[in-house]
C-alpha cells in the first residue's frame, strides 16, 4: 500500500529532523507569518471531526513551546478518503513526528488532487523540495525509492497542480535540510523537479497570511528571503559557486594576481597561458647547441628535475674549455655560412654583435647583474644581434672574441662575438 | 568533483617528464646531420617543443582532457592538417558566461573547445601547473647545456 511506504518515508523523515539542530531551527528560518505548524495545523483542522483533538496531536507531533490555534477559515473538502488518510495521520502523529504527518498530507493532497486552497506554502523552493524528496531516499539507503517514486510518479501526470502544493507543504518544514544535506541528489532532484517543475515555475506570489485565499487551480509560491524559487536558478547559483572557487585557485597560480575583476583576471591568465607556451617554445629553440651534451644528461637524469633553476656556479676551466671548442666551431662554421654560425652560437646561447656594441654591454653589466636575462625568455632567437641567453650572474670581465674574416671585408668593422656571463672570461 | 592538484607527485611527474624528453632528445640526435641547414633546424626547433608537450601530457597520461587533446592532436597531426582548418570553422563554440575571454582561453588550452566553463578553468590549473614544471625543466636542461 503506498500510504504504507509513505509512513514510512516519514519514518526516515523523522530521523532526518531529530539529526538536525533540533526543530526550532526549521521554523527559524522561515518568515514570522508562517511555519509549518500552520500548514499542518490547517491540514489537520479542517477534518470535520474532532479538530481539537488534532490540535493536541499536531502540538506533541511539533513539540513546540507554542501552539498556535488553527485558523478556522479552510476549506471542508475532505471525503471519507481523506478522512481515513487522516486517521491514519492521527494514528502515527502520536508515534512519529511531523515528519510522517507531512507525507501523509502530501498522500491526501495527492489523493485529493487538492490545490492546496488556503494553504500558506511558507517556501518555494522547488529544486529543494524536489531534493527533500529524494533525500530520505538516499538516507534509507533506497529501500524505498521504488514504492515512494513510483507512488509520487504516478500522481505526476495525473495532478501536477497538487504536487505543487505537495512540494510546498514539505518544503515548509525541511526547507533548510536541502541546503545543508550532503545528500542532496541533484541529478534525480532535477529528474523528479523537471515533472514538476514546468508546473511549480509561477511566479512567486506570497499568499497572505489570513487564510482566506480564493480557490485558485495554481498554486502560489512564496520565495524565501534571499533564495531561489525554482531548481534552475539553484543550479546556476551552485554552478556560479564553482565557478568562483576555480578562479580563486587560478589567482594563487598567476602572479599578478588581481582580485578585483573576473573579466581582467581571465586576461592575466590568459596572457601567463601565452606566456608559458612561448617560453615552451624559446626554449626549445635554445636546445640545438647544447644537443652535444644531451648524452652524458641522460645518464644522470635523476638530478635534473630537481636542480634549482639559476643557483648556476660555472667552473672556469670548464668554460675554458668550451671556449675555444665553441670559437674554433664558430670560425669554421662562418667560413661555410654565416647563417649556421649565428644558429649555432644560438645554440649555445650566445650571440654574435659588433664590438662596438660588446663593450657598451660589457661595461653595463659592470653595475648591474643581468640586464639580459630578466628579458631573455621574452626574445625570441630569430634576430640574431641581440638575442642572447643569460643563464648566469654576469661577471664584470667578459672576453671578447674578434673573429676578422676575409670573407666580409665589406664590412670595415669586424664582428665579434660574446661570450656569454655563464662563461668565465679568459682575459 | 574533485580538482585534481598534484602536490604529492610533483616531483615524480618532473622526473618522468624529464626522463622521457631527454630520450626524445637523444633520439632526435643520433641521426643529426653535419651541417644543418635552416630548414632542417626550424624542423628540429619544431620537433623539439612538439617532444616537449608530448612527453609531459604522457607522462600525465589522457587522464586530463587537455593532455589527451594534446596526444590525439600530435598522433593525428597529419589528418588534422588536411581536414582541421574546415572542421575547427564548424565547431559550434559553447555559449560563454559572458566573457569574450574565454573563448581565447579555450584556444590557448588543448582540448578546450567544447568543454564547459567549470572544466575549462580545472583543465586551465591543471595544465598552468604542468607548463610551469615543463618550462622549469628545460630551462635547467638549456643551463646545463650552455656551460
Amino acid at each position: 500500500m503506498n500510504i504504507n511506504s509513505l509512513l514510512n518515508q516519514e519514518q526516515s523523515l523523522q530521523e532526518i529532523h531529530s539529526h538536525q539542530n533540533g526543530q526550532p531551527q526549521m521554523s527559524s528560518h522561515f518568515d514570522p507569518t508562517s511555519s509549518h505548524d500552520d500548514f499542518l495545523e490547517q491540514m489537520l483542522s479542517s477534518i470535520p471531526s474532532s479538530t481539537s483533538a488534532f490540535t493536541w496531536d499536531v502540538s506533541s507531533v511539533a513539540g513546540r513551546a507554542e501552539n498556535q490555534t488553527p485558523p478556522s477559515s479552510l476549506l471542508s473538502q475532505f471525503d471519507d478518503q481523506s478522512a481515513l488518510l487522516v486517521s491514519k495521520l492521527r494514528q502515527h502523529q502520536i508515534s512519529s513526528g511531523a515528519a510522517k504527518a507531512l507525507m501523509l498530507q502530501q498522500q491526501l493532497m495527492l489523493s485529493r488532487g487538492l490545490a492546496g486552497n488556503g494553504l500558506r506554502s511558507p517556501t518555494g523552493a522547488s529544486g529543494g523540495e524536489s531534493g527533500l524528496l529524494q533525500m530520505p531516499l538516499s538516507l534509507n539507503n533506497g529501500d524505498h525509492a521504488d514504492v515512494v517514486d513510483g507512488s509520487f510518479q504516478s500522481a505526476n501526470p495525473a495532478n501536477d497542480a497538487s504536487m505543487q502544493g505537495l512540494f510546498n507543504g514539505f518544503t515548509g518544514s525541511l526547507g533548510q535540510t536541502a541546503n545543508q544535506s550532503q545528500h542532496f541528489h541533484h541529478p534525480q532532484a532535477q529528474n523528479f523537479g523537471a515533472a514538476a517543475s514546468p508546473a511549480m515555475n509561477q511566479p512567486a506570489v506570497s499568499g497572505s497570511t489570513g487564510g482566506g485565499t480564493p480557490a485558485q487551480p495554481r498554486q502560489r509560491v512564496r520565495a524565501r528571503r534571499g533564495q531561489a524559487t525554482d531548481p534552475h536558478s539553484i543550479a546556476e547559483r551552485l554552478r556560479r559557486e564553482r565557478i568562483a572557487e576555480r578562479m580563486k585557485a587560478l589567482q594563487e597560480l598567476v602572479p599578478n594576481a588581481n582580485k578585483t575583476d573576473k573579466a581582467s583576471m581571465l586576461d592575466e591568465i590568459i596572457d601567463y597561458v601565452k606566456f608559458l607556451q612561448l617560453q615552451v617554445k624559446v626554449l626549445s629553440m635554445s636546445r640545438l647547441g647544447g644537443a652535444a651534451a644531451v648524452a652524458p644528461l641522460v645518464a644522470d637524469m635523476s638530478s635534473e628535475g630537481r636542480s634549482s633553476n639559476g643557483t648556476q656556479t660555472a667552473s672556469s676551466s670548464n668554460n675554458n674549455d668550451n671556449m675555444t671548442v665553441t670559437e674554433h666551431q664558430v670560425a669554421k662554421l662562418m667560413e661555410e655560412d654565416m647563417g649556421s654560425a649565428m644558429q649555432y652560437l644560438q645554440g649555445k646561447g650566445l650571440c654574435l654583435m659588433p664590438i662596438s656594441l660588446a663593450t657598451a654591454i660589457s661595461t653595463a653589466t659592470c653595475h648591474s647583474r643581468n640586464p639580459i636575462a630578466t628579458s631573455n625568455n621574452l626574445h625570441t632567437s630569430n634576430n640574431p644581434l641581440i638575442s642572447g641567453e643569460a643563464g648566469g650572474p654576469s661577471s664584470p670581465s667578459m672576453s671578447v672574441l674578434t673573429v676578422q674574416s676575409a670573407a666580409f671585408g665589406g664590412n670595415g668593422a669586424g664582428e665579434a662575438s660574446v661570450k656569454d656571463a655563464t662563461s668565465v672570461s679568459k682575459s | 568533483m574533485t580538482m585534481q592538484k598534484f602536490p604529492s607527485n610533483v616531483n615524480s611527474v618532473k622526473s618522468r617528464f624529464t626522463n622521457r624528453f631527454l630520450q626524445a632528445l637523444k633520439k632526435m640526435n643520433k641521426n643529426k646531420p653535419a651541417s644543418p641547414s635552416i630548414r632542417e633546424t626550424y624542423r628540429r626547433y619544431h620537433f623539439i617543443r612538439v617532444a616537449s608537450y608530448a612527453s609531459m601530457a604522457s607522462v600525465i597520461r589522457p587522464r586530463r582532457a587537455w593532455s589527451y587533446a594534446t596526444l590525439w592532436k600530435i598522433r593525428n597531426r597529419a589528418l588534422m592538417k588536411r581536414s582541421s582548418r574546415a572542421r575547427s570553422l564548424t565547431r559550434n563554440p559553447r555559449k560563454d558566461i559572458g566573457f569574450e575571454q574565454v573563448s581565447d582561453l579555450r584556444k590557448l588550452v588543448p582540448g578546450g573547445e567544447e568543454m564547459k566553463i567549470c572544466r575549462l578553468l580545472n583543465e586551465t590549473i591543471h595544465y598552468i601547473k604542468c607548463l610551469e614544471a615543463q618550462v622549469e625543466i628545460m630551462r635547467n636542461i638549456v643551463d646545463h647545456c650552455s656551460t
